[in-house]
């Protein structure tokens, strides 16, 4: 039997565009300010929890034992985990399984994100999460993933764009009253979102949270410490977190249902029956406006396609039925990544204490759930909290959070006049193998052919081929020739650059479903208007000339409306084909 | 399996890089610390009390009982060989000319010790625990880098 832990301390640094202070200094500031809440000293701390998003954004390789002084991990038991963008909430996890298996009585917990270091912009790190060979020489930007996913997730339950945007200005409206924000703003409306720049259609730039550098830290205790450390413990009732395919173009883009497994598995654990009833303040993850809406339908909180009503009638509104991201959120407070996860359990934190101060929900909220998302974009990882008794309605006694406000925001003139600044490239190059089932597919399309691999267990047809089913665990069973034609999932009309820099000529960029497979394909529209494209339009490969197949994905130009009329330069595959040869066993 | 590549130039490849940069800034105590360095030609640590430990350089905070620092303590510039290597090698594995040393230093006043280079080596060997002193370069040629020490030379 798992012993009960709660958190007992929290602390927070301001999140800003660009701190003065170190990953390290910000990390400690943090820290400090966690045991500083409920009145402890390093000491009293028996094992250190870290988490931090991908190293590139920091730009220090094995970042963990980077900060690992800061978190207060000197002479300690200590281990960075690492689950992307839900790394922040999973490192309450990870703190919450440290404490109910016995290893330690109290941890501290502690999240860090620098993005500023990252040159010349940090969506550029994001780069690498594409398949280094099917989806890079594509030249895709992080956006592209949001926008295909949001415009399927609005076309299909046929949602306006108001009620997305009703969001952003939700967030940006209740971080107004949070002193550790970054983009808080009383005034914002509808209007000043859906005016703002297009970056990806259909997602504008007030449509994403900002990128900033800031970090979050707990303190979380066995119930005999915590009770010893406070008479006022919120307890982690229930953790849960899940993966689905680790091929984003083969997951179901409307519904998250990686977010709804690992909600289950919170709520199972919490006893939490119908979490309509017994969830009174969410925290769920909201880098986009549309992604807070996606995930409390994951959450279970609402039906799917229902929660953007929500959001337009006010029900998410901290004094709403069902009060969601009540801190700002990552589009308010702002999104250093991990330590914008880790800041939805302080929130909840907060929130259930009744500490909240002017954030305070009303009521005497008894249960919150906090989430978040990453990987490559397929974890959920969710923290089901609780106070016995609910908030107390006696509540604002401490100014939260922070108590300090550390992170000092460097103006550009400083960034770029900062003595003893470094700039500097990591500079190394990789050779890819394609490896035995994208080899060949990769020979297919030189050949003007595209091959999946058939999973006769699960009588499905794996476009991009794999030698493995990750469902059924199994060798798939044969190559199979599939058309070179296919139905359009989703799409965009990107404006920027891997970088943010604008261009000359949007990128319309797709999600097909190639006809006779079971998955999705990334690549990019031709030969249509943008304002001509629509979900559910069959398209056609266009191929490069034979001569000029390199065994590429870019052997095929790019796909358009089928039926058109064969371009100057382009031809269609012939029909015969004998497939690649087996990768032998 | 796959047998064993014999012709790694047949073998179809996928070349790409990681095209980001970064812009390191030293932070609260990193600053203090370059701008000493430049402007004075001195090494700064911070003492902690509590600990009885200066750190170099310096630091924010203590990292055995987190408390916060100052940039206070002046090190150096003389201190002990902690320990040293000889480089035949450089960084992409090819030889070097002539072999360069890296010394570690607890600069006299310091308890944390520093890294950086043996520029001129003496005809004696190296030896652990021998009297160094760290060189700066002249003030017209300091930039607030750590390349603002030349570095460690065997004392006189």
């Amino acid at each position: 039997m798992a012993r009960r832990v709660a958190v007992v301390g929290a602390g927070m640094t301001r999140f800003v565009r660009r701190a003065q202070e170190t990953g390290k200094e910000l990390a400690w500031h943090a820290s400090r300010e966690a045991l500083a809440s409920c009145e402890l000293t390093l000491d009293a701390v028996d094992a250190v929890c870290l988490t931090s998003a991908p190293d590139a954004f920091d730009g220090v390789h094995m970042k963990g034992e980077y900060l690992s002084d800061g978190a207060g991990a000197f002479g300690k038991p200590f281990m960075r985990t690492y689950v992307g963008g839900g790394s922040g909430v999973f490192t309450a996890i990870q703190a919450y399984y440290t404490v109910a298996s016995g290893m330690a009585d109290v941890v501290l917990a502690v999240a860090e994100e620098k993005m500023s270091s990252t040159q010349p912009h940090p969506q550029g790190a994001f780069l690498t999460i594409f398949d280094n060979v099917l989806e890079r020489p594509l030249g895709p930007n992080l956006l592209w993933i949001f926008a295909l996913e949001m415009n399927r997730y609005m076309t299909i339950h046929g949602i306006d764009k108001r009620d997305i945007a009703a969001v952003a200005v939700k967030n940006k409206q209740n971080a107004a009253d949070h002193p550790a924000a970054l983009l808080g703003q009383a005034d914002i409306t509808v209007e000043d979102v859906l005016a703002s720049e297009t970056l990806a259609w259909p997602v504008q730039r007030l449509d994403v949270s900002p990128i900033s550098d800031g970090a979050v830290a707990l303190v979380v205790a066995s119930e005999d410490a915590a009770k010893r450390i406070t008479s006022d413990p919120v307890w982690i009732q229930g953790v849960g977190w899940n993966l689905d395919t680790a091929y984003w173009t083969n997951r179901d883009l409307v519904f998250p249902e990686y977010v709804a497994n690992a909600a289950r598995m919170a709520y199972d654990m919490a006893g939490v029956t119908e979490p309509r009833k017994q969830i009174h303040v969410a925290e769920p993850y909201d880098p986009f406006d549309y992604k807070e809406l996606h995930h409390l339908e994951g959450l279970l909180l609402f039906d799917k396609g229902k929660a953007p009503e929500a959001a337009r009638d006010g029900v998410l509104d901290r004094k709403g039925d069902l009060p969601s991201c009540p801190s700002g959120g990552l589009l308010g407070v702002g999104n250093p990544i991990a330590a914008a996860g880790l800041m939805k359990i302080a929130e909840l934190f907060w929130q259930l204490r009744g500490e909240a101060g002017t954030r305070q929900v009303p009521g005497t909220p008894e249960r919150g759930v906090a989430q978040a998302w990453g990987d490559l974009m397929q974890v959920g990882t969710v923290v089901v909290m609780g106070r016995e008794g609910g908030a107390p309605t006696t509540a604002t006694k401490l100014e939260t959070p922070p108590i300090s406000t550390p992170a000092t925001s460097l103006s550009d003139a400083e960034f770029r006049s900062a003595t003893g600044a470094v700039d500097d490239e990591v500079g190394a190059r990789y050779a890819w193998d394609a490896g035995v089932a994208i080899g060949g597919f990769l020979d297919g399309l030189r050949d003007g052919k595209l091959f999946g691999r058939e999973c006769r267990n699960c009588e499905r047809v794996l476009v991009p081929p794999r030698m493995f089913c990750e469902r059924c665990f199994r060798g798939t069973d044969a190559w199979v020739q599939v058309e070179d034609t296919g139905i359009v999932q989703t799409f965009s009309v990107c404006h920027v650059s891997w970088d943010m820099r604008p261009l000359d000529e949007p990128e319309l960029p797709a999600v097909i479903s190639i006809d006779g497979s079971d998955g999705g394909f990334l690549h990019t529209l031709g030969e249509v208007a943008p304002d001509d494209v629509s979900i559910g339009m069959a398209v056609e490969a266009v191929w490069k000339p034979v001569g000029d197949r390199t065994g590429s994905i870019l052997d095929i130009a790019y796909f358009r409306p089928s039926g058109g009329s064969g371009g100057s330069g382009s031809e269609r595959a012939s029909a015969s084909a004998s497939p690649p040869e087996e990768g032998g066993d | 399996m796959r047998e064993k590549i014999a012709h790694p130039d047949e073998i179809r490849r996928w070349e790409g890089e990681f095209p980001v940069r970064h812009r390191y800034t030293p932070g609260v105590a990193g600053e203090a610390f370059f701008t000493a360095l430049r402007e004075r030609g001195v090494l700064l640590g911070s003492r902690c009390a509590n600990c009885d430990y200066t750190y170099v350089p310096a630091r924010l905070f203590c990292e055995r009982c987190f408390s916060e620092l100052a940039a206070d303590t002046e090190v150096g510039p003389d201190g002990e060989l902690v320990s040293f290597t000889i480089l035949f090698e450089g960084i992409e594995g090819e030889p070097l000319d002539l072999p360069e040393a890296i010394g570690a230093v607890r600069l006299d006043g310091a308890d944390a010790v520093l890294i950086h280079r043996v520029p001129d080596l003496p005809d004696e060997p190296l030896e652990i625990g021998q009297r160094v002193e760290v060189v700066i370069k002249p003030e017209s040629e300091r930039t607030g880098s750590i390349l603002d020490i030349e570095g460690f030379r065997v004392a006189d």
